[in-house]
């Protein structure tokens, strides 16, 4: 603003001043020709005139003026033309009005410029005193210079990020990783050789559930349906502690258990929770939800009254296992599988809500019932409640069937206490591989079980997998390779 | 880099001064043809205003050439002609001139930018 004033009053000045000499030399040549014109004028009325001649720039010498009717015009551009003083006078009027339209013309740029000089002189005048014209200035300070004038360097081409950041980026990744899978950091070779170990864990199950699926078919069934008795013998999961350490992933669970029992439903439920992982992996959860109707019925019809309350009251015990389940879960394996696999991810949302047990219910139901009529021992938080339906169901339609149902009862009080833990630990690793032949009794019992029996297969051959869990992909390889 | 860019903007830089006197020169020789213009203007109107008893001479050199009036006329509408042509070839030399300083100007104004770019990269280095 302050720039644009001084340009626009400098510049007006400055023509103005131009022009004012222009005028000036134009009045002085106007003059002039006025001059000329008198001389012109009075020049012919006399034959001649005494004058002082100039020579040259100093002298004069006295002379005589003839022909003073006799005038030699510039015409301009070296012409010259002879003419009397009445033609030039003629000629010099002609000039004046030239000169005076010059002078117009000088005159009009000079108004003009008069003008803006004013103006802008107003306009300083106006926002100087203070009225209601105001001149918006900005101020540019220095700091915004300084900023404005910081030169912003693009990267060159070939310019790398700089390292710190990718540094922490990577850490942050790794920090990521590690903690999904023990809560502390772990290296990558850590994380590798851990999973080795489970691995290495997970085959030595295997082969033990393998022995004792062989041995204990027909017993799952009662064990599953045993639970009761797991609950009941307590006892009995301090000596199942032996297949809890083949099952164990997680360590860190017996610890943080007081009760066998407890310790034991927490083994169980890793195990079918990871099988529902799985499960709910393979399959979408809506698809589960609907199954999930259909078993509460398919019990209905097929359980006793009574054993729904059972049921009820299972989910119960169930509920207070989950609770603690749960907590000791937290630190253990659970964690890591949530983290390793993203079935893991979804068990633990399962876990949050069982305080709640509906949507695990919705969720393991399918999948459970299925375990259930297989693996029994389901105990898993997550499908505790059809598990157990399930397993009542099928436990009434054993004893209904009384396929087994006596002998069974009769091993169970000889051996109580070791087939029912075992039974327990059983159930869950025991479910996975053999289920055919126990599948099939399962069939004749319990109608509703069919439709379940195909999938049960995929999904005991899922089952086995999830508790290598760190790698599925390899898992499902290894467990095909294994059925096979 | 900065100093290669340097001497392009101070090489663009003399083009442009160049470029400008030409076009200062050809501004004021349209000025002087105006001028002439006028003059012959004026001449060629009072010559208008003689009539054929006058003698008109044409200054040449030292020496006053007669002439007769209408071939002064003559002469001096061509010359008037030839005035008005050079006027208008100046007039479109002008423009020409005008346009390509001002591209110049661009370009001067693109490497300058360019150049404390180039001056400002070490010193943000530094």
């Amino acid at each position: 603003m302050c720039y644009e004033m001084t340009d626009a009053c400098h510049c007006p000045k400055q023509v103005m001043k131009d022009c004012n000499d222009q005028l000036m030399h134009w009045k002085k040549v106007e003059k002039d020709y006025e001059s000329l014109q008198e001389r012109l004028i009075t020049l012919p009325d006399k034959l001649s005139y005494d004058v002082m001649v100039p020579f040259g720039p100093l002298a004069f010498s006295p002379g005589k003026l003839v022909h003073t009717n006799e005038v030699m015009v510039l015409l301009g551009d070296n012409w010259f033309a002879k003419c009397s003083a009445k033609q030039a006078e003629a000629l010099v009027a002609h000039r004046q009005k030239l000169v005076k339209k010059k002078l117009d013309d000088l005159h009009k740029v000079m108004k003009s410029f008069r003008d803006k000089a004013e103006f802008t002189a107003d306009l300083e005048k106006i926002t100087d005193t203070a009225g209601d014209f105001v001149d918006i200035r900005e101020v540019l300070s220095k700091d915004e210079e300084v900023t404005k004038g910081k030169p912003r360097v693009a990267h060159k081409p070939n310019s790398k990020p700089k390292e710190e950041y990718v540094l922490q980026l990577k850490e942050e990744q790794w920090e990521g990783e590690g903690g999904a899978s023990q809560g502390g950091v772990l290296s990558e070779t850590e994380l590798w050789a851990r999973l080795d170990e489970l691995e290495r864990l997970e085959e030595e199950q295997d082969e033990r559930d393998r022995l004792d699926s062989t041995d204990t078919n027909g017993e799952d069934t009662t064990s599953s349906s045993s639970e009761e008795e797991k609950e009941t013998e307590t006892g009995s999961a301090v000596e199942v502690n032996g297949h809890r350490q083949c099952e164990d992933m997680s360590p860190a669970s017996y610890a943080g258990r007081v009760n066998g029992v407890t310790g034991l439903a927490l083994d169980g439920q890793d195990k079918d929770e990871e099988y529902e992982d799985e499960e709910e992996f393979s399959s979408l959860p809506t698809i589960y939800f609907s199954h999930t109707t259909e078993p509460k019925k398919v019990r209905i019809n097929t359980g006793k009254n009574t054993t729904l309350k059972f049921s009820e009251r299972k989910e119960q015990k169930d509920a207070k296992r989950k609770k603690k389940s749960v907590k000791c879960n937290g630190h253990t394996l659970h964690e890591h599988h949530k983290i390793t696999t993203p079935a893991d991810i979804y068990r633990v949302f399962v876990d949050v809500v069982n305080g709640e047990p509906v949507p695990r219910k919705s969720i393991l139901k399918s999948r459970s019932r299925e375990n259930s009529v297989c693996s029994d021992t389901s105990e898993s938080s997550t499908a505790d409640f059809e598990e157990r339906r399930a397993l009542y169901g099928h436990e009434e339609g054993a004893h209904s069937a009384a396929s087994n149902g006596v002998t069974e009862d009769g091993r169970h009080a000889a051996i109580s206490l070791y087939p029912n833990g075992r039974v327990e630990a059983f159930s869950g690793t025991v479910v996975e591989k053999d289920p055919l032949p126990v599948l099939i009794p399962h069939l004749t019992i319990t109608p509703p079980a069919l439709p379940t029996i195909p999938e049960r297969k995929q999904e005991e051959v899922g089952s086995e997998t999830p508790q290598e869990v760190p790698k599925r992909v390899s898992k499902f390889k290894a467990a095909r390779l294994q059925q096979k | 880099m900065a100093e290669a860019i340097q001497r392009k903007l101070q090489s663009e830089l003399e083009k442009y001064q160049q470029m400008q006197k030409d076009v200062n020169k050809s501004m004021s020789a349209r000025q002087k043809l105006e001028a002439q213009l006028t003059e012959n203007n004026i001449v060629k109107e009072e010559l208008d205003l003689l009539d054929s008893q006058n003698t008109v001479y044409k200054l040449i050199g030292p020496v006053l050439v007669k002439q007769e009036l209408d071939e002064a006329k003559a002469t001096v509408t061509k010359r008037l002609e030839y005035i008005n042509g050079e006027i208008q070839r100046h007039e479109t030399l002008l423009k020409d001139l005008e346009r390509k300083s001002e591209q110049h100007r661009e370009i001067l104004a693109s490497l300058q930018q360019e150049y404390q770019r180039a001056q400002g990269i070490p010193a943000g280095k530094v």
